[in-house]
């Protein structure tokens, strides 16, 4: 009987169907001709302002070393750890490396960042770093990695939407701008796509402003011991105010993050959004935006619930670290040298509109209508927990999946909160 | 019982001259090692793949390996600490109960409806049955990424085409409705994804062993009366059987083990109500850097495996041998 073939070639398919494909891998063969520099920046530095910082950098350096060529790869901000990680597993980890400021400091305690302590002096506007981003790159007194931008987020609006229901300046308290929100909403009833304010269910930034503004704050270290406390009665408040937001004025994904959520509001639909500075010129990039949505932008500090203040904003920003396997530090350190020159960062700041890594150049945006609120939010910040564990409750996803929770309805506040407090400590006591 | 021993037993029995028969001995040596030594690449590659990354994996699982540790390349010993901390999770256990009703489901779902589609294709004329198996042969060649992909876009809370159709058709309102908010709903995405790629081999495969049926054994069953169901229950079905064992032991292996459909279709951030175990290990290991507890967990995840799968592969070793 042919059933045994049969068995047998079922085996066999499903066995080379089951075989992983192996991933080609380029080994640096050109290494004996020049000395590749390779630079992990994140997806921000992909848009048209940013990009020719970059370029003009890496054209100084390699005027500077002509036997080095800089190689610039792009990472994205969902899954650059995971490849970092591999890549120092691996021992073929790039030279220069763009983290998060709350990203930093498990790399720090872990080793894997090279001690540049001693190259501090070298640094452009060493002396004037933004004081936040120091601190990011500070651990144990040894400085690990230079301060490289920082963003502040504001609520970026449709100045036609919220005009013609009245609102000709900008909110004093978070319940002003709710109801002029409900009345955006009443008018575009008829587009079953349209949010007064876009706020996609993860976006963890925007929402734990909530939390902070009502006194509340996600983890306290109390008795030499992290608790999570995002269900202590103030940070409930804050979060049952957020729903109520959430559920008046937006309509876009409860289980979705922010990523690219300038093109969603360069699509008509928006009438508000909660953003960084830069998001501004993506909104209205002819290639990846709406040009013609650029007169019609305006922008404001998150209000807070109580008159007159702001919401504190995530002081959010980045830094550039060199790996501790790296063999080119020298090249590294001048490659960052050259990137975060003033001149440099001026064209970063005024033409890309993030916060400058030294106060010496905070004042270019002061004076411009696009920047201004922003640097004014800043005025009114929080920042994550500063434990060395932090980051991995942020890849564990503890805050965006509560918040999904919460809007969903799937759990209620209480319930949502109870589990990610709990979740919290367990991740920043573990060792 | 290799085709060495054989020869020289005929060379025996053919009553050579001694020297031709010790000449007959050395060559049989010859043809005895010449296997093994045709063997050693694939035991190598074996070893290289499968056994040293194994190796690591039960190493690491019984360390405490973090990032520290992953840069240093070692860990430290803490013997059974991994499995005692993932034993005593009540988590753990609520994603194992929710892997294995996922698997049972999802093999159940392939197996029915490959079942259906190979009795379909028996029952065929020529161009239709073309015509389907380039259509099964197509969902098996997309790769996985795209075909997630796609399914995604299908299902886009906003602008995906499937709720678009159910909402023109009067049959439910589902503008702005998101299937991935509740994790049922999830997951019958996320199962229709996988059975619907897992059909077209398991579906081909049963129906070649549907067409080595010998026709004259439906024939006469029919003419004794039988009905349908019972010509496949009777007399198609035992026939077919170790081809059901195989693919269903397959199937068990694949489902238990999903990542993909989960980890691409929720953008690389599943909330918990969609860990299965093999996404809790990549999370433990890869997202919180806590490589022993993720290896740990991988482990007590192939010792599962292992005791499900026993039980088909010890049946099919039978049939094999029972075939012989």
């Amino acid at each position: 009987m042919n059933l045994r073939y049969v068995v047998a070639a079922a085996l066999a398919v499903a066995v080379a169907a089951g075989a992983p494909t192996a991933g080609a891998r380029t080994d640096g063969a050109d290494a004996a001709k020049a000395t590749t520099l390779t630079v992990w920046l994140m997806t921000d530095a992909q848009g048209p302002d940013w990009a020719a910082v970059v370029s003009a950098a890496n054209r100084a350096f390699e005027a500077a070393h002509p036997d080095a060529n800089v190689k610039v790869e792009i990472q994205t901000w969902g899954d650059h750890l995971t490849k970092l990680d591999a890549a120092l597993a691996g021992g073929r980890a790039p030279d220069v490396i763009e983290l998060g400021n709350t990203e930093t400091t498990k790399y720090m305690a872990a080793g894997a960042l090279a001690n540049i302590t001693s190259s501090k002096a070298r640094f452009p506007n060493n002396k004037t770093w933004l004081k936040a981003l120091t601190g990011s790159c500070t651990y144990q007194a040894r400085l690990f990695c230079v301060p490289y931008y920082a963003g502040a987020r504001a609520v970026i609006y449709r100045k036609d939407h919220y005009g013609a229901v009245g609102m000709r300046k900008a909110p004093t308290t978070l319940d002003q701008f709710v109801s002029y929100g409900k009345k955006v909403m009443a008018r575009h009833k008829g587009d079953s796509n349209y949010s007064a304010l876009y706020f996609p269910g993860k976006y963890w930034y925007a929402g734990m402003a909530f939390v902070y503004d009502y006194g509340g704050a996600i983890a306290r270290f109390k008795k030499g011991k992290w608790v999570g406390t995002l269900n202590s009665p103030q940070a409930i408040a804050g979060l049952t105010k957020l729903k109520a937001t959430v559920r008046a004025l937006s309509r876009a994904n409860r289980s979705g993050t922010e990523a690219n959520q300038w093109t969603v509001f360069s699509q008509g639909h928006v009438g508000a959004d909660i953003a960084n500075g830069w998001e501004w010129g993506l909104i209205s990039d002819p290639k990846i935006g709406d040009p013609a949505l650029a007169p019609v932008l305006g922008a404001f500090p998150m209000p807070s619930h109580k008159k007159g203040k702001f919401m504190p904003t995530f002081l959010g920003g980045s830094d550039l670290a060199i790996p501790a396997s790296s063999s080119n530090r020298a090249l590294a350190v001048d490659w960052i040298r050259a990137y975060t020159a003033t001149p440099m960062m001026r064209q970063l700041t005024s033409a890309a509109g993030v916060i400058p890594n030294t106060t010496s150049l905070v004042g270019i945006n002061a004076s411009k209508p696009t920047l201004a609120p922003f640097a004014r939010a800043a005025t009114s910040s929080w920042f994550v927990p500063t434990a060395p564990n932090w980051v991995n409750v942020e890849n564990a996803q503890v805050l965006q999946n509560m918040l999904a929770e919460i809007f969903t309805g799937r759990r209620t506040i209480k319930s949502a909160a109870d589990r990610a407090s709990a979740q919290i400590t367990q991740i920043l006591n573990s060792r | 019982m290799s085709v060495a021993p054989r020869a020289a037993t005929s060379a025996a029995d053919l009553g050579l001259s001694d020297r031709r028969r010790s000449r007959g001995l050395r060559a049989g040596i010859r043809d005895n090692v010449t296997p093994y030594l045709l063997l050693l690449p694939t035991i190598a590659v074996l070893v290289g793949v499968l056994a040293w990354p194994l190796y690591w994996l039960g190493r690491i699982s019984f360390e405490h390996f973090g990032l520290e540790e992953l840069i240093a390349h070692k860990g430290t010993w803490t013997g059974l600490d991994n499995y005692r901390e993932i034993l005593g999770n009540r988590e753990f256990w609520h994603i194992v109960l929710r892997t294995v009703v996922f698997t049972v489901v999802n093999v159940g779902l392939t197996m029915l409806f490959s079942t259906l589609i190979a009795l379909l294709l028996v029952r065929m004329g020529r161009f239709m049955r073309v015509a389907l198996l380039v259509g099964l042969v197509w969902v098996w060649a997309t790769p996985v990424v795209v075909a997630i992909t796609i399914w995604q876009w299908m299902v886009d809370f906003q602008f995906g085409v499937f709720n678009w159709a159910i909402t023109k058709l009067h049959i439910a309102n589902l503008v702005h409705y998101n299937w991935f908010d509740n994790s049922l709903t999830g997951f019958a995405v996320i199962t229709a994804v996988v059975v619907w790629g897992a059909i077209p081999f398991a579906a081909i495969t049963i129906y070649a062993g549907l067409s080595q049926v010998p026709q004259e054994l439906v024939e006469a069953a029919e003419v004794d009366g039988a009905r349908p169901w019972q010509v496949f229950r009777r007399v198609t079905f035992p026939l077919v059987k170790p081809i059901f064992v195989i693919i269903t032991s397959l199937s068990i292996i694949w489902d238990f083990q999903v990542f993909n459909q989960v980890w691409i279709m929720l953008e690389n951030r599943p909330s918990p109500d969609y860990y299965l175990l093999s996404v809790f290990a990549f999370v433990s290991s890869f997202r919180v850097s806590q490589y022993g507890l993720g290896a740990a967990i991988s482990v007590v995840m192939v010792l599962l495996m292992l005791s499900v799968s026993f039980v088909y592969v010890r049946q099919m070793i039978q049939i094999s041998e029972v075939d012989q």
